[in-house]
This record gives C-alpha cells, sequence and structure tokens, in this order.
C-alpha cells in the first residue's frame, strides 16, 4: 500500500484527486457544507502532491509514469518535469484559494446550480493537472479538450442569453483551436512518428523531408490550437468570457484555462520546436510581433472599458502576451521570465479578480465609473487591488517586477531592442488603465444617495432588503477577503522570495534543460 | 460442440424468433425472456468464436457438411468475429432496454414485435458470417424485410417512410442480385473464396464489372451513402425507438462491412483500387456525406432526425476510410464501423429514455434532463462526445486513425470534411447540451423547472437505463483501451493487399 503514495506515483494521484473530489462533489450535492469539504480536503491533497514533488524533480530530474499505450508509438504518459511544476503549483495552490472564496461568493450570491459549478471547477483542475504533467501531445490534447469542455458550463453559469452566447463563443474559438491542435499533432506524428516533449525539441529531422514553408504552417496550427492564450485576434473569448461568476474568471485567467495556453506554446516552441529549428525557421521574430501587436493594443482596449473584469480581461491578454514575447525571444533570460510570469501573473491577477468580485458581491457594483468611495467601505480589498495593479506594471517589491526584469534582460541578450521598448511601454500603459480604477476608489467624491431619493418610495422595499442582504453577506465576507489577502501577501513574498514553492529553482532547472546548462 | 458454433449462432435466434411468433398466440409475456436468453448466448457464442478466431485462426464452417463451391460455407475470420460480437452485444442491451418502450410504444404487438427483432438480429448475423454471395442476399432479404415491418410499427408516419423504405430498399437488394448473378454467369461460383481464385483471370470481362458495379451500388444504397440516403432519416426517426435503437446502429454498420468484403475479398484489393480505381470515387462521396449529413443534421430540431443525418455523416466516415485504401485508413475505417454503433446505439437509447419520460424526441424535449434525468444525461454526454471525437472516448481514436490515413495518402479534402465535421457535431451536441443544462434563462435563485414541477421527472426504469450505461462506459473503455483491440483484432482485420 505505501508503494501507492511513494513518489513514483505522485503524478498519478495529481489527476486521480481531482477526479475522485469531482465525483464525491456530484453524490454529495444535497449536503452544501460536505459538498464545500470536499472541494476544500482535495484541493489542499492535490497541493501537497503537487509541491511535494518538485524537491525530487529538482534534484533527480523528470519523474515518468505511463499509464497504458495509447496508439502506435504514443504512451498516455506523464513526465513531471520543472517546467510542468511550474504550472502545477500554479494552479494547485490557485485552487485552495479559489475554493474558499467560492464558498464566500457563490454563497453570498445565492448563485444557483453550485454542484454543477464545484463539479466542473473540480473536473478543469483535473485538465489542468494533465496538461502541466502529459509527457507528449497526445495525453496533453487529451487533457486540453477536458479542461475545454469542463469549462463551458462554468462560462454560461449564469444561463442568461448573454452567458450562453459567450458559452458558445467560448466553445467556438477553443474547440476550432482544438481542431488545429489536433491536425498539427498529426502532422508531427505523419513526420516523426513520435510526440513526445523532449528538451531539445523533435522536428528538426522533419526538416528534411519536408519544407520550412509546412514546417511554418504547422506552427502556426499549433498556435491556433493554444488560442486559450488568447493572442490577438483570437481573443475575444476572453472578455465576452467575463459574463461568469468571479472564480471562473479567477480560473479562466489565473489557475487554469489561459495559463494552459501560454504553456501549451512554451512546451511546442521549447520541447517540439526546439531552440534551433524556431531560429532557423525565423519564428521567434514572427512570435514575438504577435505578443508585441497584442501587448500594445490590449493595452489600448483596456484603457477603453469601464466594466471593471472586462478590463482585467484586456489585461489578462497583455500580460498573456507578455509570456509568449518572453518565450518568442528565445533567450535564456527571457524564457526564465516567461516562466516565471505564469505563477507570478497567476497570483497578481488573481488577487485583482478576487477584489472585483468581492466588490461586486458587497457592493453591486461593476463598473470603474461607479466605484467611488469604495476604498473606504472595503479597505482590504482595495489595498489588495492597488497591490495587484502595480505588480502588473511591474513596479517593485512586486512579483510582476522580477519577471519583468529578466524578460528585458532576455530582449537585451538576444538584441532585439525593439522589444525593450515594448516591455516598457507596456508596462506603462499597465498604469494608465489601473490609475482610472484607483483614483475613482480611493479619491473620488462619494455621490449623495440622492438618486435613491427620487423614486424613494418604490425602492423602499427593495432598499432595506439590500441592506438586509449586506449584513448576511458580512458572516461570508471573511471567506472572500481572507483569500485575496493572502495571494496580494503573496504577490509581494514573491518578489523578495522568489524562491517560494522552489519556483526560481525549477524555472532555472526548466531553462538549463533546454538550453544544455547554458 | 464448439466446432458447431458458427451455425448455432444464426440458428438458434432464427428458431426462438418463430417460437416467440407461435407462443404468441397464448402467452404474451414469452417475448421477451426467451428473447434476451436467446441474445445473451449469441453475445457468448459469439465471444466463444472471437476467441477462437484471435487463438486459432479464421474458422472455416460447411453448413450440412456440404463441401464448397457447392455447399454454403461460414467462414469467420477477424474482421466478421468482431461483427459478430458487435451484433449480438448491441442487439442484446437494446433488447434488454425495450422491454418497457414496447409495452408502451407498441402494447398489441409485442410478441410480433420480439419475434420480428430476433428474426432482423439473425439477418444480420447471417450476413457477417456467410462467406456465399448468394447466401448473403438471403439474409439481406430476411433483414430488410424484418426491418421494414419493424419501422412500420412505429408512429403515424413510420407507415409511410417503412413503405418508402421498402421501395428503395427492394431497389438495394436487386441491384445487389443482379450483380451476384453477372458474377456466377461469369464464374460459375458463389462461394467468395472460390470468387477470389476465379476473378482475377475474368478482370478485363465487362460482365465481371457489371457485375462489381451494381453489388456496390445495390449495397450503397442499403447503406445510405450519400446520395442514396433518401430512406434513411425518416424510416429511423419515425420507428419505435427501441426498434431505431437496433436498426439505426447495425444496419449500416453491417452493410460497410459486406462492401469491405466483396471489394477486398471477393475481388481482389488490386482490382477496385488499380484497376477500376473506384476508391477515390469512394473518398469523394464519403466526403461529400460527411458535409452533406453534418449541414443536415444541423437544421434539424428533432434529436432522432438529427441522429440518422449523423449516421449519414459516419457512414461516409467509413466509405472514406476504405477509399483511401491504405492501412491506417482502413483501421480506422473498421474501428469506426463498430466504434460508430456503440456510439450510435447509445444516443438512440438515450432517445429512447427521454422519449420514455415525455413522449417526444423532439430535442426540446431534452429540456433540463441534466437535472431531472442525470444518468441519462450522463449517457447522452458521453455518447456525445464520442460523436465529437473528444479523447478519451472510441470516437477519437478512430478518427485518429482515419486522419492519419488521409494524411498518408494526401487526401486532403478528406481530412479537412473529418475536421470541419467534428465542428459540426460540436454544434449538434452543445444545442442539446444547452437545452438540458440550462432550464432557466435569465432567472436567479431556485429554479422553477426543478423536478417537483415536472411531472416526468426522474430517471427512466432501470432495466432500460442500465443498458444505456452500459454502453457509455463500453464507449469509454473502448476509447482507453483502443491499442489492444487494434492490435490484436482489427490489424488482423484489414484485409490483404493493402
Amino acid at each position: 500500500m505505501s508503494d501507492l503514495f511513494s513518489i513514483a506515483y505522485r503524478p498519478v494521484w495529481t489527476v486521480i484527486i481531482p477526479s475522485v473530489v469531482a465525483l464525491l462533489i456530484l453524490f454529495s450535492g444535497k449536503r452544501p457544507n460536505a459538498r464545500e469539504s470536499w472541494t476544500l480536503i482535495g484541493s489542499a491533497a492535490l497541493c501537497y502532491t503537487v509541491l511535494s514533488m518538485s524537491p525530487v524533480v529538482l534534484k533527480y530530474g523528470p519523474i515518468q509514469f505511463i499509464w497504458f499505450n495509447l496508439l502506435p508509438g504514443i504512451d498516455f504518459a506523464f513526465k513531471v518535469d520543472a517546467l510542468g511544476l511550474i504550472f502545477a503549483t500554479t494552479s494547485a495552490c490557485l485552487w485552495i484559494l479559489v475554493s474558499i472564496y467560492s464558498i464566500g461568493y457563490m454563497r453570498t450570491l445565492k448563485e444557483h446550480a453550485q454542484t454543477r459549478f464545484y463539479f466542473s471547477f473540480a473536473l478543469a483542475l483535473l485538465g489542468a493537472m494533465g496538461i502541466a504533467f502529459a509527457s507528449n501531445l497526445v495525453t496533453m490534447f487529451v487533457f486540453y479538450e477536458i479542461l475545454t469542455i469542463s469549462t463551458y458550463p462554468l462560462v454560461a453559469h449564469e444561463e442568461s442569453p448573454e452567458a450562453i452566447t459567450a458559452g458558445h463563443k467560448y466553445l467556438a474559438y477553443l474547440l476550432t483551436g482544438g481542431v488545429f491542435f489536433l491536425i498539427a499533432i498529426l502532422v508531427t506524428y505523419f513526420w516523426v512518428g513520435t510526440t513526445d516533449f523532449s528538451y531539445q525539441g523533435i522536428l528538426k529531422p522533419a526538416l528534411s523531408s519536408t519544407s520550412k514553408f509546412t514546417l511554418q504552417i504547422v506552427f502556426f496550427c499549433f498556435l491556433l490550437g493554444f488560442a486559450k492564450a488568447a493572442w490577438m485576434p483570437v481573443h475575444s473569448w476572453l472578455p465576452s468570457a467575463m459574463v461568469a461568476p468571479t472564480p471562473v474568471s479567477a480560473l479562466l485567467h489565473a489557475v487554469a484555462v489561459v495559463k494552459a495556453g501560454v504553456f501549451g506554446i512554451i512546451r511546442i516552441v521549447c520541447h517540439i520546436y526546439g531552440i534551433d529549428l524556431m531560429h532557423t525557421l525565423g519564428l521567434g521574430l514572427v512570435l514575438a510581433a504577435i505578443a508585441a501587436f497584442t501587448i500594445i493594443v490590449a493595452n489600448f482596449y483596456a484603457i477603453g472599458q469601464n466594466n471593471l473584469k472586462r478590463m482585467l480581461a484586456y489585461s489578462t491578454i497583455n500580460q498573456l502576451s507578455f509570456i509568449i514575447l518572453g518565450v518568442a525571444l528565445l533567450s535564456p533570460m527571457s524564457i526564465t521570465g516567461a516562466m516565471l510570469h505564469i505563477p507570478f501573473h497567476g497570483f497578481m491577477k488573481i488577487t485583482l479578480f478576487l477584489c472585483a468580485g468581492t466588490i461586486t458581491a458587497i457592493t453591486g457594483k461593476k463598473t470603474i465609473s461607479e466605484l467611488a468611495g469604495v476604498g473606504r467601505i472595503l479597505p482590504v480589498t482595495l489595498g489588495a487591488f492597488l497591490i495587484g495593479a502595480f505588480g502588473m506594471s511591474g513596479v517593485p517589491p512586486l512579483a510582476g517586477f522580477i519577471s519583468k526584469w529578466h524578460v528585458a534582460l532576455g530582449a537585451v541578450e538576444s538584441g532585439y531592442l525593439f522589444f525593450l521598448l515594448i516591455i516598457v511601454v507596456g508596462s506603462l500603459l499597465d498604469v494608465v488603465y489601473f490609475f482610472p480604477v484607483i483614483r475613482s476608489a480611493f479619491f473620488a467624491k462619494v455621490p449623495e444617495d440622492e438618486t435613491l431619493k427620487g423614486d424613494m418610495e418604490e425602492k423602499v422595499d427593495v432598499y432595506a432588503e439590500k441592506i438586509r442582504g449586506i449584513e448576511s453577506r458580512r458572516a461570508l465576507y471573511l471567506f472572500m477577503i481572507v483569500p485575496l489577502a493572502i495571494t496580494a501577501i503573496f504577490s509581494i513574498l514573491l518578489c523578495l522570495f522568489p524562491n517560494i514553492f522552489s519556483i526560481y529553482d525549477l524555472a532555472q532547472t526548466a531553462v538549463k534543460n533546454i538550453f544544455g546548462g547554458v | 460442440m464448439s466446432h458447431q458454433f458458427p451455425a448455432i449462432i444464426v440458428v438458434l435466434p432464427l428458431v426462438v424468433s418463430f417460437f416467440i411468433f407461435f407462443s404468441g398466440w397464448w402467452v404474451k409475456r414469452a417475448g421477451y425472456p426467451l428473447a434476451v436468453g436467446a441474445l445473451i448466448c449469441c453475445v457468448f457464442l459469439s465471444f466463444a468464436i472471437l476467441l477462437a478466431v484471435l487463438g486459432k485462426g479464421p474458422i472455416h464452417y460447411w453448413l450440412g457438411g456440404w463441401e464448397p463451391p457447392w455447399g454454403i460455407e461460414y467462414r469467420i475470420d477477424h474482421l466478421n468475429a468482431i461483427m459478430l460480437v458487435l451484433i449480438s452485444g448491441l442487439s442484446m442491451l437494446v433488447a434488454v432496454h425495450a422491454k418497457k418502450s414496447v409495452e408502451r410504444e407498441l402494447p398489441a404487438k409485442t410478441a410480433l414485435f420480439w419475434s420480428l427483432f430476433l428474426l432482423f438480429v439473425t439477418g444480420l448475423l447471417g450476413i457477417c458470417i456467410t462467406a456465399d454471395l448468394f447466401n448473403l442476399f438471403v439474409l439481406l432479404e430476411v433483414t430488410s424485410l424484418s426491418g421494414y415491418a419493424l419501422i412500420a410499427m412505429g408512429e403515424k408516419k413510420a407507415v409511410f417512410a417503412g413503405f418508402r423504405y421498402v421501395v428503395i430498399g427492394t431497389m438495394g437488394a436487386s441491384f445487389y442480385l443482379l450483380g451476384v448473378g453477372y458474377l456466377y454467369i461469369a464464374t460459375g461460383s458463389l462461394n467468395m473464396a472460390d470468387l477470389s481464385q476465379l476473378l482475377p483471370e475474368l478482370i478485363n470481362s465487362k460482365a465481371i464489372l457489371a457485375g462489381f458495379a451494381f453489388i456496390l451500388i445495390g449495397l450503397s444504397i442499403k447503406m445510405a451513402l450519400f446520395p442514396l440516403h433518401g430512406w434513411l432519416p425518416d424510416a429511423y426517426t419515425y420507428a419505435p425507438s427501441a426498434v431505431s435503437a437496433v436498426v439505426a446502429p447495425l444496419m449500416t454498420k453491417v452493410m460497410a462491412y459486406a462492401i469491405i468484403r466483396v471489394m477486398f475479398t471477393v475481388f481482389r484489393a488490386e482490382f477496385p483500387i488499380s484497376i477500376l480505381q473506384v476508391n477515390d470515387l469512394m473518398v469523394w462521396f464519403g466526403t461529400l456525406a460527411i458535409l452533406f449529413g453534418g449541414v443536415m443534421a444541423l437544421s434539424q430540431r428533432d434529436f432522432k432526425r438529427m441522429l440518422s443525418y449523423v449516421i449519414i455523416a459516419e457512414i461516409g466516415y467509413i466509405v472514406g476510410g476504405i477509399g483511401v485504401a491504405n492501412v491506417t485508413a482502413m483501421q480506422g475505417a473498421i474501428f469506426h464501423i463498430v466504434n460508430d454503433a456503440v456510439m450510435m446505439a447509445c444516443l438512440f437509447l438515450v432517445a429512447g429514455l427521454v422519449m420514455y419520460r415525455t413522449n417526444g424526441h423532439r430535442i426540446a424535449d431534452f429540456k433540463g434532463i441534466f437535472r431531472t434525468m442525470p444518468f441519462t444525461a450522463f449517457v447522452c454526454t458521453v455518447g456525445a462526445l464520442a460523436v465529437i471525437g473528444v479523447p478519451p472516448t472510441c470516437g477519437f481514436f478512430s478518427k485518429w486513425y482515419l486522419l492519419l490515413g488521409g494524411i498518408q495518402a494526401h487526401q486532403w479534402g478528406f481530412v479537412t470534411a473529418l475536421l470541419v465535421s467534428t465542428l459540426i457535431n460540436v454544434a449538434l451536441f452543445f444545442r442539446v447540451f444547452d437545452k438540458g443544462l440550462y432550464v432557466h434563462s435569465n432567472k436567479k435563485g431556485p429554479d422553477i423547472a426543478g423536478p417537483s414541477n415536472n411531472p416526468y421527472a426522474g430517471e427512466a426504469p432501470l432495466s432500460m437505463l442500465l443498458p444505456a450505461v452500459i454502453l457509455a462506459l463500453a464507449i469509454l473503455l473502448i476509447g482507453i483501451f483502443n491499442q489492444f483491440i487494434v492490435t490484436n483484432v482489427i490489424h488482423f482485420a484489414v484485409p490483404v493487399g493493402l
């Protein structure tokens, strides 16, 4: 029995835990407290499992586990390497916090279909873990599709026409992307007879049997496959998905979905194509151009938003492209930065989303212009928001600084100073769009309740109910405030001690693997 | 004893069928246990045959001891062994499921239903087991005639749909018979193995060519290959739900099997591929069928009708895969015959379950099933994901082989059609999921269409539900263990000469 818990089987547990949790949630749907405790226990167990693997991986190298043979030459197999662990650590740690938060949020708003919500959430984590640890493209594809489909009911959770439309858009983008991903996998398999990730890339032999142009086309198929990374112009599902409840947005933006996208791109660039081939094909520059375009344009979109969550969505798009840019520069430093930005951005962005959700849940406000005076009602929340916002623009001592610094160094290292400019301008624009939020929350005049006076008679009941509502919400307030405080604190800590959860070591190991000890 | 299995597996359901028919005059209730019992025996027999084939290679059985080519020979290799397992397994599960729905939909005709049901299965088993072209025709007619009758038992419009099927189906059978006649005139033999020895010498004969064409067209009509599919949607939509659950998945797949047999066993692979190059034509018809079936399915409001068009598209997959004519694609086509039968049976059973509760099979009747009928919804989800081709369901893996084969043969049109069809299937089935998931648009709080308000709330009876759940699990298991199945069975089922 003790064997089953040994380190060799840990990769298996990372997918078994979420699936068991999902089933338990389904069967205890009638007892909310039991249901939520399953989620919490499961997330804690998962987090422990993932974290326990990093020292081993750092010391002895990847842990491999082969389930069974899936197709000729392709195993259904896991390989826990440093890169995968970075993503998995992010997801697993944030799952705990989001679970605590969603208890507060969902109960405060008395959301319907909570069982479905928690069930799909656990399945999404299953997908994320599988993507992180998959040892080849086909295994990754399996979990990639699980992730897409399990998040669909979450995106359309509100069941309003708008939400359902957003859900359809989500599916349309991501499953079409999935088809491109599939064809790219097939062609890869057809060329080289394997789809295993390898540190030096596997597609190099294909250069002898096919033209450069075809390889470039296939690379774009892969890129389209990772529409989850929300690079422009395949980004528009992400802002639309904002109609979903806040914990779902947190899942999309920080825990699993978009991170799976950029993670996939890193995998493709480094472990399928390989740095050499990327240079030969000149794809690094193309990818960097796409990312640079997205960074700037998404920033301008973000500046134009009045809906807080939509603004955050565009902010995510720009930060994701920042990660893509880091990879595209193909230098060790910039790739380190890109890898670091996965967890760092995760922690910062989740702070922002949890703050936005708390504001909506407690005060019912959704747009930036309404936020006047909220800073005084919810000081902790807005304080955390401030931290997250500065972190986004890379101000020290916040986590964003470290990753942006690395990418900027990488830009210098690779000699493309133009992209250094993009990084600087992008970071400045980050400040610009967060500024209105901070201004109106802390410094704007609190409007008198005049709007209410005009039609007081009709609204009396509503108003009393609101007060009562707020009081009952206070009880659940802590559930929301604690996670976001924790993530905010971590956003600072990760800058001061970037090696928490050995993230920095993992990133360095991953880069060392790719560049062979540079 | 065990060497008699090939005969018993056909004779047993035939005898029981007649027995049920006559006993039905006195004992109405005997039909169900007898039929299920016979089919369970068939399942065991088919597995025994499959194991024997896996262990010792193809089985030859001379009916009545008459030596071929004069007598009728049953010849079972990996391809038909797996078809036998498929047919007996699925029809057994559908039979278990059918009890309640037949009692509700055809209260006066239960004995007749069971008798015809077994006759239908007899025909299918016979088609797959025989190695004689004329015997195949006879059993094809047994299948078709009982199929017509079963379909016509359904709703009001079923009579007309059944009649249309009779007319077109008979044409198909006649074409087939005509083709067999040509071959018989030219060679004097009806035995498949014998023919394959005789035909290469006559390869330039116009009569052989005509015979081949007639057989191919006849089987294509029976298989509902686009554009010869006209009879299918109505027939499968208006048939009783238990009937469509057995006819829809099996009939077309068995015909696909027959095409593989004729093309690659009776004629050797060089004749259709190198000499006639009919395979390119098949790829194109397959491609068109995929696109046409998909688009037509999109415009349906009725779940069963939608599935019927999906079947037309799936036939396109199989025919296209056969036409690509390399080992990988052929593995995909054969594997897809198996997978598609399982997933279509699964989805038609879902239609039956929903029909039992709501008395309708429109997509609108699926409203809220995720809440009211969670197990049915689970089965529906698994089946739909398999049709879409989401791993780890079995549908993904057959699609993988088909796509890989298409890429190897540079059949880009077919590859594109497969991928487009994936997206179309997404749109198709997520409409159903939307209906099932989102019961209360733009309302918050406890929903009004909850179980308490719904008169049909709750799952269908266990005997109906269980087969569907088993099929859903089968879809997942076939997917997960696909490599085992492909390397041990399907790999050997691929015709020689590709």
